[in-house]
Formats: structure tokens, sequence, C-alpha cells
């Protein structure tokens, strides 16, 4: 993964473009809109489609060729109180929700502190073995899920976790590529500040926290939202871990509900809308978190 | 002295202990794990049986896998080119301040945090042979319906589309954190050169971005290698297998038939195939890249 | 407030690592077997696992609820688990991750793959308990509960398909109603002059996902020309025969050359385009007749004949799996409960499904009430003589109808003559029967 490596020098691109999507201002009309309006509308066009059909009704959704939803607004509000209505309650959308929460939160917080801690000490201690854990480490970024998916789901069985969220929750508590993130970022502060405070009789753990992890936002902010992404919108591991309902996360739980809905598009739009406006609303919300954390790791849901 | 590094042993493993005792049982043991069941015939329910290097040899002689890893193949090699041509061309055209640029912004980044799972189901709606308002809109312009995801010769192509879409403001803000990296006093002095704009961008930011280019068609195959959502909740593999790619079919002998061995065996292939194709990339990279110092 | 940070960041981790501790400690032991003493209820949750959407789920919802008020100590849990297409591909995976349900709904088809899971209950024993009446369901139905001497499942469903028709559509093509001594060509015939390629009507539906629908309409067509899926010791293809060709000729010509077939992707389209005029006639069973919009006006009649008049049946069951006795004893008293003749024609008068027990026809209620709310069902009924054979239980089944599956597809798409596809799937299935799977 020597690829990130050289990731890392962008960061001050990625922090320049995020400081400048804080920037509102108004500039005189240009021909690049000639080209990014298209570009724009295609982009958001799947999004637009998407809301007419979870507003449309079932035999609206079945006439050729479409159209927009008869009835401007009564009709359109009481077609989306239906489609709405009957897909919240034709499946726990509000539990689903609350257990990606659970999964993504616990698995943002465990990657923030122990990725933290490993990156630390990787970094900054000498101790034994630290350059053999290093390239183990390393070594696991490679391998892809597929290669350790069924020896995990037996893992998971032996623990007695299977259709719980704890299946979802304990493989992803820490992910090597973020440790490996904090540590070259770790390296790159100079040591002066923390030795300071190591002579002032603070301990290892009060350094790190006190002095070491407050100038760190960026890059934790990076593992964060790595994770947040990575947990929330998982599918194959869910897939295979989960098999009912109740423990089912927002994909999954999506991914069953068009299983057993297949033409029912109006209320199948409802459900996908619903589950996609926690995480769009964040992005929306912090925008530019996301695209400096993006930008600096690659990762995507 | 012996007593400091005796602490130092003591804090640095007690700073890693949760991360390695984590990766050790989610990481190293399966690693190991499934080399061990590459080698078995097992369903997962009765204990293996060691059949040697016997999976290995049936891969090579099943037809199936072989198309699975052709099309795989192929849709990389769609994917990964389209998406970055498509998102360089876009990150140049947004990165300047325009009105509603935040708009632009956000219409091109919210796929990127939209979940497979979504993206699957809205394209299945869009491409629907017979409601679908693709279809609608080749009816409109006199052209015949088509099947997409029905038909053999196209779904691979949609799939490809439907990624396309979900990634590109991926490449699009990758793009754009280095374009902002690219000093614009060296944009600025190439014009004043004589350079038109077009030429200032070719000699002196493209080379530039050659470096994130290479990250992007690293780390855009490596996702592509391992396509399995979309296709989950699309075409499970058809029609008649036409994409079927490699993780699809890893997942169908895993949990469909509970060839459990044969499964893992699929896997390791995979992987070397994603290291071969990661390292090629680096290679020819370096040799054509240049890093500013 | 720098020490305010510390705090939460070093409670957080003590309250991460305790957590994921405490999981791993009480998921460890939480599963304890307990032994049976008595009839009221172990109070465990009892998960039943089943595929049905719309009336069928909230019918077997509510007889759980039903059944929990009525019965102290008992918590029967009806579960969504997904389409039942998936049904034993989620078992399986269940059983092999350690947790599962105490009933599962399951094809009829799938038998032979689940008879050798070690947690599955042989219920040879409790079919001779009072109450069970086992004898009383029809004899296709018990055999499909069996594999080899051991009974395996609780009947959960008996069809078998036929011709529904729109009556409409017919009329206004002036085409005559379908009828019982229908050929091969009067259903060839007919379906092309149902076909409208301008208002993309179609003759006939046909679903096209190289699954077991796929496959299962297109056993019906090969035993209706005389053929057979496998040699009667199970060890070879035996549809690569002058019948196969004769069938998969039959779909190749009506859905390549007259195209007068709408091919479902396996969504279940053809429903809506049945309820919408767009198709005329539809193979399919009493599962459907409750999804059928109350203004299309329908008939029912048998399927054409070649050799015979062949139909399929496709028995589905309840399999029960093992969380300890006093669970085992806790779902068999809810699924005897279920399926007495009393509550599960209640259950056919919501669904429109047909009984699975002889002593529901007699009850008042199923002329007085089932007969008339869905007087198609009577054919479905008498139609179950038609079902002479069966497909064959063995392990590798879902193997063999992947690969025929895609031969069918094949045909129905173009891509393959009908010879070369059965060809090509006879290899492919000598090969699996062969080596038993793996």
């Amino acid at each position: 993964m020597s690829v990130g490596m050289e990731r890392i020098d962008e960061l001050g691109g990625a922090a320049a473009l995020a400081a400048e999507l804080k920037t509102r201002r108004w500039h005189r009309p240009s021909g690049w809109h000639v080209l990014l309006l298209p570009v724009a509308l295609v982009m958001a066009f799947p999004f637009v489609w998407l809301i007419v059909a979870s507003i449309s009704t079932l035999a609206e959704t079945r006439t050729f060729p479409p159209s927009l939803p008869h009835g401007f607004p009564v009709q359109w509000l009481t077609n989306l109180w239906h489609n709405y209505g009957d897909a919240w309650t034709q499946a726990p959308f509000g539990t689903w929700v609350l257990n990606t929460t659970i999964v993504s939160a616990s698995c943002v917080i465990g990657n923030l502190v122990f990725c933290s801690l490993a990156g630390y000490a990787l970094a900054r201690i000498r101790f034994f073995g630290n350059g053999a854990l290093f390239l183990v480490i390393l070594a696991t970024i490679m391998v892809p899920f597929q290669v350790v998916m069924i020896p995990t789901l037996l893992i998971i069985k032996h623990l007695g976790l299977v259709d719980s969220l704890g299946a979802l929750i304990a493989p992803n508590l820490v992910t090597p590529f973020g440790i490996f993130l904090l540590r070259q970022f770790f390296k790159t502060m100079p040591v002066e500040i923390e030795e300071a405070a190591r002579i002032d009789g603070a301990s290892r753990v009060g350094t790190l926290v006190k002095v070491v992890l407050p100038s760190m936002g960026a890059p934790l902010a990076t593992v964060g939202i790595m994770t947040l992404l990575w947990t929330w919108n998982d599918f194959l591991w869910p897939l295979i871990a989960i098999q009912t309902p109740p423990h089912m996360t927002l994909q999954l739980g999506l991914q069953s509900f068009q299983s057993a809905h297949l033409t029912n598009w109006p209320v199948l739009m409802a459900a996908t809308v619903m589950t996609q406006i926690p995480m769009l609303a964040i992005f929306i919300v912090a925008q530019r978190w996301f695209v400096q954390s993006l930008a600096s790791s690659g990762v995507k849901g | 002295m012996d007593r400091l590094l005796a602490s130092e042993h003591l804090a640095g493993w007690g700073f890693v202990s949760p991360a390695v005792i984590l990766i050790a049982l989610f990481g190293v043991v399966p690693i190991v794990w499934s080399v061990v069941l590459s080698f078995q015939r097992n369903n997962l329910m009765t204990p293996g049986v060691w059949i040697g290097l016997a999976n290995y040899r049936r891969l090579m002689q099943d037809p199936l896998f072989t198309q699975s890893i052709r099309q795989t193949i192929v849709y990389t090699a769609l994917f990964v080119p389209i998406t970055i041509a498509g998102s360089l061309a876009i990150a140049v055209a947004l990165n300047r301040k325009l009105i509603a640029i935040r708009l632009y912004r956000t219409a091109v980044f919210a796929p990127v945090v939209t979940s497979t799972v979504a993206t699957a189901v809205i394209f299945l709606w869009l491409l629907d042979p017979d409601f679908g308002i693709v279809n609608a809109m080749l009816h409109h312009f006199g052209a015949a319906p088509q099947q997409f995801f029905q038909s053999t010769s196209q779904a691979l192509f949609c799939i490809v589309a439907m990624t396309v879409w979900g990634w590109l403001g991926f490449g699009v803000i990758i793009y754009l954190a280095a374009l902002q990296g690219v000093p614009r006093e060296l944009l600025e002095a190439a014009e004043i050169d004589g350079a038109t704009r077009w030429r200032a961008f070719r000699r002196v930011q493209l080379p530039l971005l050659g470096p994130t280019t290479l990250f992007l068609i690293v780390w855009l195959s490596i996702n592509a290698l391992q396509l399995f959502d979309e296709i989950y909740v699309t075409t499970r593999g058809g029609p008649l297998h036409a994409t079927t790619v490699v993780v699809y079919y890893l997942y169908t002998q895993a949990f469909n038939y509970f060839h459990a061995g044969y499964a893992t065996a699929i896997a390791y292939v995979l992987f070397l195939g994603i290291l071969v194709l990661t390292i090629v990339e680096l290679l020819v990279g370096r040799r054509t890249v240049h890093y500013r110092s | 407030m720098t020490r305010l940070r510390t705090t939460i960041l070093i409670s957080a981790a003590i309250a991460l690592v305790a957590g994921a501790a405490g999981l791993l400690v009480g998921g460890c032991g939480s599963k304890k077997q307990s032994t049976v003493t008595s009839t009221t209820g172990g109070g465990e949750t009892i998960l039943v696992w089943h595929g049905y959407t719309d009336v069928e789920r909230k019918t077997v919802e509510q007889a759980a609820v039903d059944f929990n008020a009525t019965n102290p100590g008992f918590t029967v849990k009806a579960v969504f688990a997904g389409n039942n297409d998936f049904a034993l591909q989620k078992l399986l995976t269940a059983t092999a991750a350690g947790k599962y349900p105490d009933i599962a709904y399951q094809y009829g088809s799938s038998m032979a793959n689940l008879v050798n899971l070690p947690k599955i209950v042989t219920l040879n024993d409790m079919i001779t308990q009072p109450g069970v009446n086992w004898d009383d369901y029809f004899p296709a139905v018990r055999l499909a509960a069996t594999v080899g001497d051991k009974v395996i499942g609780v009947p959960a469903l008996v069809d078998n398909l036929a011709i529904v028709y729109n009556k409409k559509l017919f009329d206004q093509a002036g085409v005559g109603y379908p009828t019982a001594d229908w050929t091969w060509t009067d259903f060839r015939s007919a379906a092309q002059k149902l076909t409208n390629a301008s208002t993309k009507q179609y003759g006939w539906a046909y679903v096209n996902d190289g699954s077991e629908d796929t496959v299962w309409r297109f056993c019906a067509l090969l035993w209706q020309a005389g053929g057979d899926l496998l040699t009667p010791d199970n060890t070879k293809a035996a549809f690569n025969s002058a019948a196969g060709v004769k069938a998969m000729t039959l779909l190749r010509d009506m859905a390549v050359v007259d195209k007068s077939v709408y091919l479902d992707s396996g969504n279940g389209n053809y429903l809506n385009l049945f309820n919408s005029g767009k198709i005329a006639m539809l193979w399919t069973g009493p599962w459907d007749l409750s999804s059928i919009n109350a203004d299309v006006s329908y008939g029912v009649q048998i399927l054409a004949g070649d050799v015979s008049h062949a139909t399929i049946a496709g028995p589905d069951n309840y399999v029960m799996l093992s969380n300890g006795a006093q669970n085992v004893a806790d779902a068999w008293k809810f699924i005897t409960w279920f399926n007495s003749a009393e509550n599960h024609l209640k259950w056919c008068i919501q669904t429109g499904w047909l009984p699975l027990r002889q002593s529901e026809t007699q009850l008042p209620d199923y002329k007085n009430v089932y007969l008339k709310k869905f007087p198609a069902d009577e054919l479905f009924v008498a139609n179950l003589n038609n079902v002479t054979k069966a497909r064959p239980n063995i392990a590798s089944y879902p193997e063999v109808s992947a690969a025929l599956g895609q031969a069918v597809q094949s045909v129905l798409l173009g891509k393959a003559e009908p010879q070369a596809a059965l060809s090509s799937a006879e290899q492919q299935i000598n090969g699996i029967l062969a080596t038993g799977g793996q």
C-alpha cells in the first residue's frame, strides 16, 4: 500500500479544497456552465427520478411512457404519505437505522482509539517486535476481504455472535489501514513537543491524549469518516453474518425489502429514499469534512 | 537504563495489544485458516476432507470460472479508464469559482455516499425494460426499447454505467484536491509565456496530476476486481452468466452450493490477481509518472 | 478542556473494551440446552422463518399472535427471512453459522439438501402422536415431506401449475377459451393470436431467470412430452431425449419465432402485466390468485397436453431444526396447531392456497366460504390428479437445476438451439452427478 504514502503529501491540497468549499462568492457568467450543467443534471437525475417514483401511485409506475405523477400538490402528498407509510410499516426501518448507527458508532470509536494507540506506538515507541508487527499489519492491508470471509464467519460462529450486531462490530473495531495511516502522520510530527511534555512528567498516555492527538484533527477525522462510510454502507459481510430483519443494517435491510417488493416501485423507492437520507444528510451538513477525508484516504461506500 | 527499556517494551505492547488481538483474530487467523480450507473439500457443516491441490486443479478446468475472470477483466478495463477520464474532466471544470459551483459539486459528490444497494435499486428502475425512463427516452427519439440488465449483451455495460455513476464523484474529489495543490503561479507563468490554456493544462497541470492518476488507477482497479454488491442486487450474475464476475462466482460457490474449499481457492486466485495487477500498475506508473520533489 | 477530552477518550476506550468483552462472553454462554419437562411452553422464543409477503405474511404473523395469546408460556415469532427462492441457501448459511430458526419454510425440492443437516429434526416418531392426523394429509404432500424413510417436513403448501387466462383479452382477439383437451398446437396458436407487438401484449409469460422457477415449468413440459429429468436411479441425465427436444423446441418456437412470450426476469412482473391486461395466459398456481386484481375477469384451465396433460406440484414444507428438546417440543406444538384442519382452512380462505388435508374439504367452510371466494381453486384441486411425477430428491439438485435453468434460458433468449442446449446441459449434469456435487 505504498500508494498511501504519496497521498499524504497531497493533504495540503485536500485542506485547500475543503477551505475553498466554505467560501461563498458570486462570480460572473462563464462558458464552463455549458459543460457543468448537463453533467450535474445527469448525476442528479437518478435521485430526481427516484423521488418522483416514490411519490407516484402504483398505476402511474406501470404506464409507458412514464410521466410525472398527477395531481400536484395534494395527490403528490397523499402518495408520499401512503408510499412512505407502507414502507415504514412493512419493514423495521427504525430498527435498521438504530442498528447501523450502533455498528458504525462502535466501529468509529474503536478505530479512533485502537488505531491511535497502535499507530502511535508503532511510530514512537521502540519496543521489541515493532518492525515485524508493522510488516504484518502492512501485509494484512493487502489481503482482500473475500479471502478471510469464510473463516471469519466460522470465528464469529465460535464466538456465538452470528446474527447479532456483535458480528458486524467485532471484526471492524480496528482496521490495519487506519493504523498505517495514523502511524505515517505520527511519524511526520516533530518529536520535540512530546519530549518536553515527557520531561514535565506526563505519562505516555497523557502525552498522546493531551499533546499529540489534539493536533491530529484531520487524520483522525479521516480515519473516522473512512470507518463510518465503510461500516454504514457495507453489504457483503452483513449479507453473510446476519440472517433476520431485527439485526439487519440499512443496506441489507433495503436489499431484503427489495427482494420482497420487487416491482412495487413506489414503495420500494420510498424505502430507498428512507435508507439513504441519514447518510446524505450527514454528508450535506459535513460536506467539507467528507471531501477532505475522502481526498486523503481513498474510501467509498 | 534496562528498566527504562523494559518499560518501553511494556508500554509499546500495551498500546498495540488491543489492535494486535483484533488483527490476529480477524486478520491473521482467517488468512491461515483459509489456506487450510482451500486444500479441503468442506461444506461448512461436516468436517472437511483433505484433497491437496484438487480445488486449484479444478479451477483451471472450470469454464465458468474462466468466463468470470474474462468478464471481470472486461469490466475493469472499461470501468477504470472511463471513471478516470470522466472525473478528470469534471474536476478541471469544477476547479474554479462559478455561480452555483456548490450545487454542481454536491450533485457530483452525492453518489459517493449513496450505498451500492441503493444505487443498484435506482438503476434497476431507470433501466426497467417495460416502464423505465431510459427506454422512454429512447422511444421518444424513435429508438427501439432495450432489455438492459436482462440482455446478455448489455447487462455488463449497464453495470459499468451504474458503477461509473457511483464512483465518478470520488475521482473528482481526489483530482480536485490535487488540482488545488497545483501552484497557480505555475499556470500563470505558462500563460504569460504565450501558451494557450489547453497547452498550459497539458504541459503544466497534467504531468503534476501523474501521481494522483496512478493512485486512482490502483485504487479503482482493486475495487473493480472485487465488484459484488451491484451484481447481487441487479442481475445475480445473469442472464446466462453474462455478469458473473469473480467475487460473485465465489459467493455462489461458498453460499449457494457450500463448496467452501473451492470458494477459498477462488479467493486466493483473486488475491493473486489483485496483487499482480497492482504491482504492474505501480511499476509502469513509476516509469511514466514524475513526482514533484 | 483537555482534561475533559482525556476523560471522555479514556472512558470511551474502557467502555468499548468492556462492551466488546461482554459481547464475546455473553454470546458464548447464551445457548443452554434444556430438556423437555412440560407441555406449557419453555418460554424461549420459537422462531419461524418464512418468505411470505402481503396476505400470507399478515396471516402467519397473526397466527403466531393468536397462538401466543391462547397458549401461555409460548412465544412464537414469525419472521420474514427473505424471498423463498433463497430460503435453502439462507438456512444452510444459518446452520453453518450456528444460529438458526426452530421452523423454516423450505421448497420441497430442497429436502434432500436438508436431510443430512446435523440439527434437522426427524419427525417419524412425532407424526404418530394423537392430534397430528398425519394420514389425513394428501398422499403427494406426505411424499414430498419424506426423504428415503425419514419424514423431515410438515406440509406447508401444495400447488400445481394451470393456465390462468384473462377472459377479456380472449374475447377481444376472438379466441376460444382454453379447454381441457387443448394440445400444444392449440396453446401455441392461441398465444400467437393473443400477441400484439404494437401494444406490447403477449400471449404467455415465462419466468426466465434460470432459477428453479424456470426449471420446474420446463419439467412440466418435459413430462407432458413423455420425458424424464434423470434416469430412475438418479445417476444420469435423461432429458436429452426426443421428448426433451420437443419441449425445448416448443419454447424456442413460442419465444423466439412467434415472440408470443413475455420473458420475466424473475421479479414477478408478469403478474403486474397480467393485471394490466398485457399478458393473456399465465402458467401459475393458487398462490398468485390473491394478487389478481378484482376487476380482472379470469378463468382457469389445466395445462395443454402433448402425450399427457401432466403438471408439476411443488409441495413445500416447514422443516424443524433443533435448538434443544424444549424448543423442539414447543415448535411442534405450534406447527401442529397451525396445520390443524380448521386452522389450515382459515389460512386457505385468507390466501387462496389449496387444502393440504382430506378433511379440510369436508368442513362446511370449504364449500360455503373458500370455494365461493376462490372458485378457481376447484380446478387446482382436481388438477392434482395430473401430478404424476416429482423432481428427484437428491442433494445435488440445486446444481442440476442451475445447469438446466441455463439451458432453458439460452433457448428462450435465442442464444442456443434446443438440441445443443440440452446436450451441453446433459454433459454438465452428468459431471455433477458423477462427483456428487463437488
